[in-house]
């Protein structure tokens, strides 16, 4: 069977965001051409279906020329006749015109856009080059275009900010009638600019306060919470990121991608050099075993509110979900529910303390 | 050279304070005497234990055998028994001291003689030995030679006239102590003609030999294939192999009188190996064993769990090797309602205590939940009969009780001048009573208090070096029992009384302590699913109380394809600390909680 999503990686942007670690370099013309030679010959190797979805992620992709990202996107045609949703994420501050137009060309038929928060003062000190001003005028621009499917990126418990705050985004980003919010709280990595300054994580309340605040204020307005971070209306789920959640084969491509094709889960190097010139660009190649690949299904599988169907986990694995699992599940009782053949997580806010008694169940044995 | 020539041997120890550089002298004389090769020398090569090394103290005693061509041309062989320097381990130090008939003395030139200086020097005088004095570090730029020659002749009386002035660390006049162990410490008393005398002074299990004995052959000689006698337990064994350590061990054909070294018989049943029992021959063996050990009672209890409750009989198997090598340890199995089933332990001292746990952690690969500890408390009940209490769980009702008795030491606290008045402070706090002061010079006093054992052990040893930054030294001795105002306080989480939290306390400082404990277990416990209240009570009256909020949130915001490996790796983070943890009812506890109960005040640390 073939794979239904295909992921690019664009490892350039125009500024380092100070909480991101993620591998991506400040653009540079000449280093994206190579980069590019290289993505070219990647896809010409591992490409061989037709996707159901492509997300084209970063970094940021529209810090790539209109030229390079006209060239990304024609790699990517012959792949393209089964797409459903073709999805890229750009910046407020280098989406214009011409580069809706050449994304309208190839068949791009979903936005994703990082606003972070609706407050200036706040983009600045986490280090974004954009106003509110500006993410409401692009926006603006693409449904002058007939591009409705826009997804907007927020963030939440950044330094400094308040429940007023964070209500106050919320509220501007309502007013800019999106189908799709993603919200992350910031966690504070250690190789992220706010990670070497020794910032560290808000208070666990104001978090959980401001988690509870988001869930309550977009549900109102008509928003389904189908993943811990991510909100939408009836319809618009990432097609793309259920294939994660689902735990569904996934082709990654370019520096840094990590992709997983039955028990092979890969993340190609982020060294640009090693990229470039050298044939074998493989990070890590793992070969997982079947008890590894049952915990990381369930892990994926429990983040969002359509949960896990054992039918068909029993039939990918061989393996009976309930009694595999039946000591964690006994314990978490209070917090699963089990119905119609689906298992699904009631407060996906508290995943983590679960997931450890599930990776109890099925890991014990193999890390002896 | 003749083996039986014992005319040529010096068996001594090395016994000093801590730090002054004990460890350090031998890494030196294994040099200078080219025991070990430049290639395999390494920094306190006679520690051997990681522990002993990470931490740069002496936890086992030692021996090593060298060979010494001395000035008078004649070739000696010494037998060097490394000792640790710690108040915890001075049972180590007698032991290593009865296979001996000398002694060198550390003393370093900067800070002079101090607590555990007189006091291994008095084992020492206990035990007939020689002292060789010997000044240390005189290379600091503080090291004051003469004031500290003055000292160790005012205080203990030993005279310094010929006692070598070195720096260990530079190797500076490290040749004069080894003329001097030649010229001043005496030979061994025995005689090789007469019947097999051996003292056992140490053992370790090993899996291939069995027990390993280490001896000092008093009088005879031994050799493989002898039949041996263990005078104390009458068990007789085959001899396998007899040798010595350099500091490896090498094989020999024998050791006679004199020696010292090791001897393995095929011994698999640890019970019958007493530290401190002689071998003899069986067929031709010796009138009268000798003295052996006065034996140490552990001043400090408390109990071992292992996490996982499957893991019982493999404490049990690490606990019965592990005191093979350390025969001041002491176990018998307890159990406890929040715990399961376990061991309540024997300690000389705290220290003692976390290198128990963290050699049975390492060496045997266990997690272990320690509980607080306690000392051993003398009940006297109203019907007139007496109990003694190592747990603190178990103390009777109170209204059972017609009085407590506790431990009480008689603690002696050196100090320079300046830090007297903050040191009579503290003693005074930790309900100590002013019994003397000692002159030692114009800079030093010796100030002794008698003390709870309690307060030693919880808090005053770290307050001490504390208030005197670094400067007072301490020991102290058993002196037996004392009335005091003693209650037992209970600790529950989520409502539940925790009995492995429970502890005995001065019913003064009950609300300080309840309180102070309050706090550091909601620091500690990791937060659940729902709000946790922690209580401190006496009986049904609650002293202190604090909540443990709610765990809310805990979940890896960003999870898409290229994060699976980063959060499994989180999880299998958060899976490791749970594995660290003891599940009490709905509560998870980690380890550090038990220790929680000697949480210091405020003002501490």
């Amino acid at each position: 069977m073939g794979i239904n999503h295909l992921y690019i990686h664009v490892p350039f942007c125009k500024a380092i965001c100070y909480y991101c670690d993620f591998c991506h370099r400040i653009y540079d013309e000449k280093l994206a051409d190579k980069w590019l030679d290289r993505l070219s010959r990647e896809t010409e190797e591992n490409c061989r279906d037709q996707y159901e979805t492509i997300y084209i992620g970063g970094g940021t992709p529209t810090s790539l020329s209109d030229k390079q990202l006209d060239r990304l996107l024609c790699m990517a045609d012959p792949f393209t006749e089964k797409v459903i949703e073709y999805t890229i994420e750009v910046n407020p501050e280098s989406l214009d015109q011409h580069k809706i137009g050449i994304m309208k060309k190839h068949g791009i038929n979903r936005i994703s856009m990082g606003l972070q928060t609706a407050d200036d003062d706040l983009l600045r000190i986490i280090g974004r080059n954009h106003s509110f001003t500006d993410v409401k005028e692009k926006v603006n621009l693409l449904k002058d275009n007939g591009v409705f499917n826009i997804s907007i990126d927020l963030m939440y418990s950044l330094p400094g900010q308040s429940m007023e705050m964070l209500q106050d985004t919320l509220n501007k980003v309502l007013e800019l009638k999106v189908p799709h919010i993603s919200l992350y709280s910031l966690t504070i990595e250690e190789n992220s600019v706010f990670g070497k300054k020794g910032f560290s994580n808000l208070d666990e309340d104001m978090e959980a306060d401001m988690y509870e605040l988001i869930e309550k204020t977009l549900c109102e307005r008509g928003y389904i919470h189908y993943e811990v971070s991510n909100y939408c209306l009836e319809g618009y789920e990432s097609k793309h990121n259920l294939g994660y959640w689902n735990y569904d084969d996934f082709l990654g491509i370019s520096l840094g991608a990590s992709g997983k094709i039955g028990n092979n889960r890969y993340t190609n190097t982020r060294s640009f050099e090693k990229y470039i010139n050298e044939n074998s660009i493989r990070e890590e190649d793992l070969h997982l075993n079947r008890e590894e690949m049952m915990f990381e299904n369930v892990m994926m599988s429990f983040r969002t509110i359509y949960g896990l169907n054992m039918n068909e986990f029993n039939g990918r694995y061989d393996a009976d979900f309930l009694s595999e699992y039946s000591k964690a599940i006994k314990k978490h009782r209070d917090n699963l529910i089990i119905e119609d053949g689906q298992v699904r997580v009631r407060n996906m806010a508290l995943l983590h303390p679960l997931l450890v008694d599930f990776m109890d169940c099925v890991l014990a044995d193999s890390d002896k | 050279m003749s083996i039986l020539d014992k005319n040529r041997i010096r068996n001594f120890s090395i016994i000093a304070h801590i730090d002054h550089g004990k460890s350090t002298l031998a890494d030196r004389i294994l040099e200078l005497t080219e025991t070990v090769s430049k290639r395999e020398m390494q920094d306190q090569i006679l520690d051997s234990l990681d522990l002993e090394r990470e931490r740069g103290i002496t936890i086992k005693l030692n021996v090593v055998q060298l060979k010494y061509h001395a000035k008078d041309g004649q070739d000696y062989v010494f037998h060097l028994i490394d000792t640790p320097g710690h108040v915890d381990f001075t049972y180590e130090v007698s032991r290593s001291l009865a296979a001996c008939d000398g002694a060198i003395l550390v003393v370093d030139a900067s800070q002079g003689i101090e607590a555990q200086t007189l006091a291994n020097t008095y084992l020492a005088l206990d035990n007939d030995l020689e002292i060789l004095p010997v000044i240390n570090k005189i290379d600091l730029p503080s090291a004051d030679i003469e004031r500290t020659k003055k000292e160790i002749e005012e205080v203990i009386g030993l005279d310094c006239t010929d006692a070598p002035c070195i720096s260990a660390k530079t190797g500076q006049n490290v040749e004069d102590v080894l003329e001097g162990i030649v010229k001043y410490l005496p030979c061994p008393k025995g005689e090789a003609e007469k019947p097999l005398k051996a003292l056992v002074f140490d053992s370790y299990y090993d899996s291939y030999r069995g027990v390993v004995v280490f001896i000092c052959v008093k009088d005879g000689n031994v050799k493989v294939g002898d039949k041996i006698r263990f005078m104390q337990t009458g068990t007789v064994y085959e001899v396998t192999e007899v040798g010595v350590k350099t500091p490896n061990e090498v094989k020999k054909g024998s050791l006679s009188a004199g020696e010292v070294g090791y001897l393995c018989a095929s011994i698999k049943s640890i019970q019958d190996i007493h530290i401190g029992d002689t071998i003899t021959l069986n067929d031709n063996p010796c009138a009268e064993a000798l003295p052996g050990y006065r034996k140490m009672n552990p001043m400090v209890y408390c109990g071992m769990y292992p996490t996982d409750n499957n893991k019982y009989n493999d404490l049990r198997d690490a606990l019965q090797k592990l005191q093979l090598n350390d025969s001041s340890l002491t176990f018998e199995a307890e159990s406890s309602k929040a715990l399961g089933f376990g061991f309540r332990l024997g300690f000389l001292g705290l220290l003692h205590m976390e290198v128990v746990q963290e050699r049975l952690e390492r060496e045997y690969n266990l997690n272990l939940i320690a509980t607080a500890p306690s000392v051993i408390y003398k009940v006297t009940m109203t019907d007139g009969s007496v109990k003694y209490i190592d747990n603190p769980s178990l103390m009777p009702d109170s209204n059972l009780i017609e009085f407590i008795e506790e431990p009480y030491v008689e603690a002696s606290i050196m100090v320079p001048n300046e830090y007297m008045g903050s040191v009579m402070q503290l003693s005074q706090d930790k309900r100590g009573i002013y019994k003397d002061m000692i002159y030692i010079d114009t800079n030093r006093n010796q100030l002794v208090y008698d003390m709870p054992l309690s307060e030693i052990i919880f808090e005053y040893f770290d307050k001490l070096k504390s208030v005197s930054r670094g400067y007072a030294s301490l020991d102290y001795t058993l002196t037996g029992y004392r009335k005091s105002n003693l209650v037992k306080m209970d600790i529950l989480i989520n409502g539940e009384v925790i009995d492995a939290l429970s502890i005995i306390v001065h019913r003064d400082f009950a609300y300080k302590r309840g309180q102070a404990i309050t706090v550091k277990l909601k620091e500690i416990l990791p937060k659940q699913q729902f709000e946790i209240p922690i209580q401190a009570a006496i009986g049904n009256k609650v002293l202190a109380r604090t909540n443990i909020k709610s765990l809310r949130k805990d979940v890896l915001a960003k999870c898409y394809g290229g994060d699976i490996s980063r959060k499994k790796k989180l999880l299998e983070k958060q899976r490791e600390g749970k594995k660290r943890m003891k599940a009490v009812g709905s509560v998870e506890i980690p380890q550090e909680a038990f220790m929680a109960v000697l949480a210091l005040d405020d003002d501490g640390n």
